[in-house]
C-alpha cells in the first residue's frame, strides 16, 4: 500500500567546512500536503531539499518519513521521486525510456511499463513526444516528460527543485496547473523548492520561508501574507513588496509627521519602529495611518495600477496598488493611508511587534 | 588590428569579396597541407606496389608505375616473420588499449565524483608523469619487471606501453567526466538505480566520445611504441611490428619495395582507426563543449 508520507525534520543542520548552509531546522510536513520551501538564492533551500532526498547527508539531525528514521537511508531506498531544476532527462534515451527508467530499475515487465507510460503521457499531453529524444523537445515539453517520470513512479514523496526556473512565464502558468493536478492525482507529499514567492503562494498548502539557513516562518499562504513574523517575511512575500517606513517611537506612540501609531506595551522601549504597509491596503487620500508621498511612476497592470512613489520627507520608496488613477499623475504630492488594523509593526532588527490588548494593530 | 581597415563589417573590402577570399585562402592552405602529408604516403604506396624491375627503370624513381604487383607483400608474408610480428602488435595493442581505457574511466570517474583529498594535486601529478620522456621510465620499469620475473612476456610489454598512455588517458577522462552534470546520476539514484547501475545506464553512454578518444589515443601510443617494447622484450618471437621491422630490414633479400610494403602494413591500422572513429575523436577532445 503506497501512501503519502509525513516528513519530520529534527534539528537538521548542514555545514560545509565553516559555512553553515542549513542551520538547525525542525519542521513537520504533514502527509499529502503541497509544501513550498521559498527563499532567495543562498538561503539553503536546495540543500534542505537534497537532504530530504538523501543526496546530501545532514551534519547533525534526523529525518523521519512517518515514524521511520530515514537519516542514513540512501536516496535509492527512499520512497520518493525528484524533479530537477535542469530537468536532467537522460539525453541518450527516448522520452519513453526516460519516463520508464525508474520502473525498469524496479524490474517491472515491459508491457506493464508501457501501459503506465502511455497513461502518464496522455495525462500530461506528451503522447506525440514519447519516441523522441529530449533534445528534440522544447523546455516546457521536457519538463512535462520529467513530470511523467515522477507520475509513473507513484512516489510517496515528490521533491521538486525549482522545476520552472528556466521556463518562460506562459509555460510556468500551464505547469503550475499541472503540478497541482498531479498533486491531486498522486497520493504524495509534495515538497517544492522555489525562489519565486508567487509560485509558492499560488500552489502551496503550506509555505516555509527560508533565510540564511533557517526557516523564518512556516504556515499557510494566507497566514504568511496577512500575519508575517518579521519584516523579512512581509517584504519577501507579496507583489509589490510591503512598504517599510520608519517611525520615531516615544513610549506609547510611534510618530511620523502628523500621524501616529499606538505601541503595545512590550515595544515601549523601542526608539524607532518600522511600519509595514501592504501596497494593496494603501489608499490615496489617507486613512488612519497616513504618509505624504510624491508620485513617480504609474504602471498599468490591466485592471490594477501600481503607483510607485517616494515619501516627501526622507525619500523612502512606497508603492500602492489601486484601481483608479484618473486623478493621479507623476509629480503629484498626495497623502496615502491605511487602516490601523492593516499595518505591521517591526522592531529595528526586523522582528514583528504583535500588539497586545491595547493596540489597534491586531489582525 | 586590421579588422576595421580591410575585414569585418564596414571594412574597406566588401563582405562578399571577403567571404570569397577567405574561402580561397582556406582551400589554398588545405591543398598545401595535403601536399606535405600525402607526398611521403604516395611515395610509400607507389614503391610498395612496384616490382624492382620497374622501380628504377630509366635510372629515376618511377612515380607513375606501368604495372602494379603485390609481390613485395607476398615476400614479406612468406619469407619473414611479418605475420607473427603483426599478431604480436595486435595482442599488445588491444590489451593495452583495453587496460588504459579501463584505468582512465575508473580513475577519471573517481577523481570527479568522490571526495579524494588533494585530488587536483593527484590529477596534476598524473598529467606531469605524462611529460616525462618514455626512456626515463624505461629503465626503472626494466628493473621492476626483472625483479618480478615478468621480463620477456606479453604482459610486461602491455604494462610498459600502458604506463606511457595511461596518464594522459586518465587526465582526459577526468576532464570529460567533469563535463557530465551530476544531476543525471542523482536523477537515476533518486529513482532507485545503484551507483553501478547509474554508471552503466547513464554515465558511460554519455561519456562514450570521451572513452573512445582515450581508446584511440592509447591505440596510437601502443601501436607505435618502440622504446618500451625494445627494453622489456628480448625474445624475437614476441616482437611487435615496430621492433620486428628492424630485423626484417636487415635481411639481404629485403629491398625498397619490401621495406615500403612493410611500412604500409604498419601504417594501415592507425589510418583505419582514425578514418572510422574521427567523429568521436573530435567530440572527445572537445570535452563536450562543442555539442
Amino acid at each position: 500500500m503506497i501512501m503519502a508520507k509525513a516528513i519530520t525534520l529534527d534539528g537538521f543542520t548542514k555545514r560545509y567546512g565553516t559555512m553553515v548552509a542549513v542551520d538547525d531546522i525542525s519542521l513537520d510536513i504533514p502527509a499529502g500536503e503541497f509544501v513550498s520551501i521559498v527563499g532567495p538564492s543562498g538561503s539553503g533551500k536546495t540543500t534542505l531539499l537534497r537532504m530530504i532526498a538523501g543526496l546530501e547527508t545532514p551534519t547533525v539531525g534526523r529525518i523521519l518519513f512517518d515514524d521511520k528514521d530515514m537519516t542514513t537511508v540512501s536516496p535509492q531506498d527512499r520512497p520518493l521521486s525528484m524533479v530537477f531544476q535542469n530537468i536532467a532527462l537522460f539525453p541518450h534515451m527516448t522520452c519513453r525510456e526516460n519516463v520508464g527508467y525508474g520502473l525498469k530499475i524496479h524490474g517491472m515487465p515491459k508491457a506493464e511499463r508501457d501501459q503506465l507510460i502511455d497513461e502518464a503521457a496522455k495525462s500530461l499531453q506528451i503522447e506525440d513526444q514519447l519516441e523522441k529524444v529530449p533534445s528534440e523537445l522544447s523546455g516546457g515539453q521536457q519538463q512535462r516528460v520529467a513530470l511523467g517520470r515522477a507520475f509513473v513512479e507513484d512516489p510517496d514523496v515528490l521533491l521538486l527543485d525549482e522545476p520552472m526556473s528556466d521556463l518562460d512565464a506562459k509555460l510556468k502558468e500551464d505547469l503550475r496547473i499541472e503540478f497541482q493536478r498531479l498533486h491531486r492525482e498522486l497520493d504524495a507529499t509534495f515538497v517544492y523548492v522555489t525562489h519565486d514567492q508567487r509560485e509558492a503562494m499560488t500552489m502551496s498548502d503550506e509555505i516555509a520561508v527560508m533565510r540564511k539557513g533557517t526557516v523564518e516562518q512556516f504556515g499557510d499562504p494566507e497566514t504568511i501574507f496577512h500575519d508575517p513574523d518579521s519584516e523579512y517575511i512581509a517584504t519577501f512575500i507579496g507583489t509589490p513588496s510591503t512598504n517599510i517606513i520608519e517611525f520615531d517611537a516615544d513610549g506609547e506612540l510611534a510618530r511620523r509627521g502628523t500621524t501616529s501609531v499606538p505601541l503595545p506595551a512590550e515595544a515601549r522601549d523601542e526608539e524607532r519602529v518600522r511600519v509595514g504597509f501592504r501596497p494593496q491596503y494603501l489608499r490615496a487620500g489617507g486613512g488612519e495611518v497616513e504618509v505624504d508621498v510624491l508620485v513617480d511612476v504609474i504602471e498599468p497592470l490591466g485592471v490594477d495600477y501600481v503607483v510607485h512613489a517616494t515619501t516627501v520627507d526622507d525619500s523612502s520608496r512606497l508603492d500602492l496598488v489601486t484601481t483608479d488613477v484618473s486623478k493621479l499623475s507623476p509629480g503629484d504630492k498626495i497623502t496615502v493611508g491605511s487602516r490601523l488594523a492593516d499595518v505591521f509593526l517591526f522592531r529595528a532588527d526586523g522582528r514583528r511587534i504583535r500588539s497586545g490588548a491595547e493596540g489597534g494593530v491586531d489582525l | 588590428m586590421f579588422e576595421r581597415l580591410v575585414g569585418g563589417p564596414g571594412g574597406l573590402v566588401p563582405n562578399a569579396v571577403q567571404q570569397r577570399l577567405s574561402a580561397v585562402a582556406l582551400y589554398a592552405i588545405g591543398a598545401l597541407v595535403l601536399l606535405f602529408v600525402l607526398t611521403p604516403i604516395y611515395l610509400m604506396v607507389v614503391v610498395a606496389l612496384q616490382s624492382p624491375q620497374t622501380l628504377f627503370s630509366g635510372g629515376e624513381l618511377t612515380l607513375i608505375p606501368p604495372t602494379l604487383t603485390l609481390n613485395n607483400f607476398v615476400t614479406l608474408v612468406e619469407q619473414t616473420s611479418t605475420v607473427s610480428y603483426f599478431l604480436n602488435s595486435v595482442i599488445i595493442t588491444v590489451s593495452s588499449v583495453f587496460l588504459s581505457t579501463t584505468l582512465a574511466v575508473v580513475s577519471g570517474y573517481s577523481l570527479t565524483r568522490f571526495d579524494i583529498s588533494a585530488k587536483t594535486l593527484v590529477a596534476r601529478a598524473v598529467l606531469f608523469s605524462y611529460m616525462v620522456s618514455p626512456i626515463v621510465l624505461a629503465i626503472p620499469l626494466y628493473v621492476i619487471f626483472f625483479r618480478l620475473g615478468l621480463l620477456n612476456q606479453y604482459v610486461s610489454a602491455i604494462l610498459a606501453v600502458t604506463a606511457i598512455s595511461a596518464p594522459f588517458s586518465i587526465w582526459l577522462m577526468w576532464q570529460y567526466f567533469q563535463n557530465i552534470p551530476i544531476a543525471y546520476e542523482e536523477s537515476a539514484w533518486a529513482r532507485g538505480a545503484s551507483r553501478w547501475r547509474a554508471v552503466r545506464d547513464v554515465v558511460l553512454p554519455l561519456a562514450r566520445p570521451g572513452y573512445i578518444s582515450v581508446a584511440i589515443f592509447s591505440f596510437a601510443v601502443a601501436w607505435n611504441d618502440y622504446t618500451m617494447v625494445k627494453v622489456v622484450l628480448s625474445d624475437e618471437s614476441l616482437y611487435p611490428l615496430t621492433v620486428g621491422s628492424e630485423l626484417i630490414f636487415q635481411e639481404v633479400f629485403i629491398g625498397w619495395g619490401e621495406q615500403m610494403a612493410l611500412l604500409f602494413i604498419i601504417s594501415l591500422p592507425p589510418f583505419l582507426v582514425a578514418a572510422f572513429l574521427q567523429n568521436y575523436l573530435m567530440q572527445g577532445f572537445n570535452l563536450g563543449h562543442g555539442e
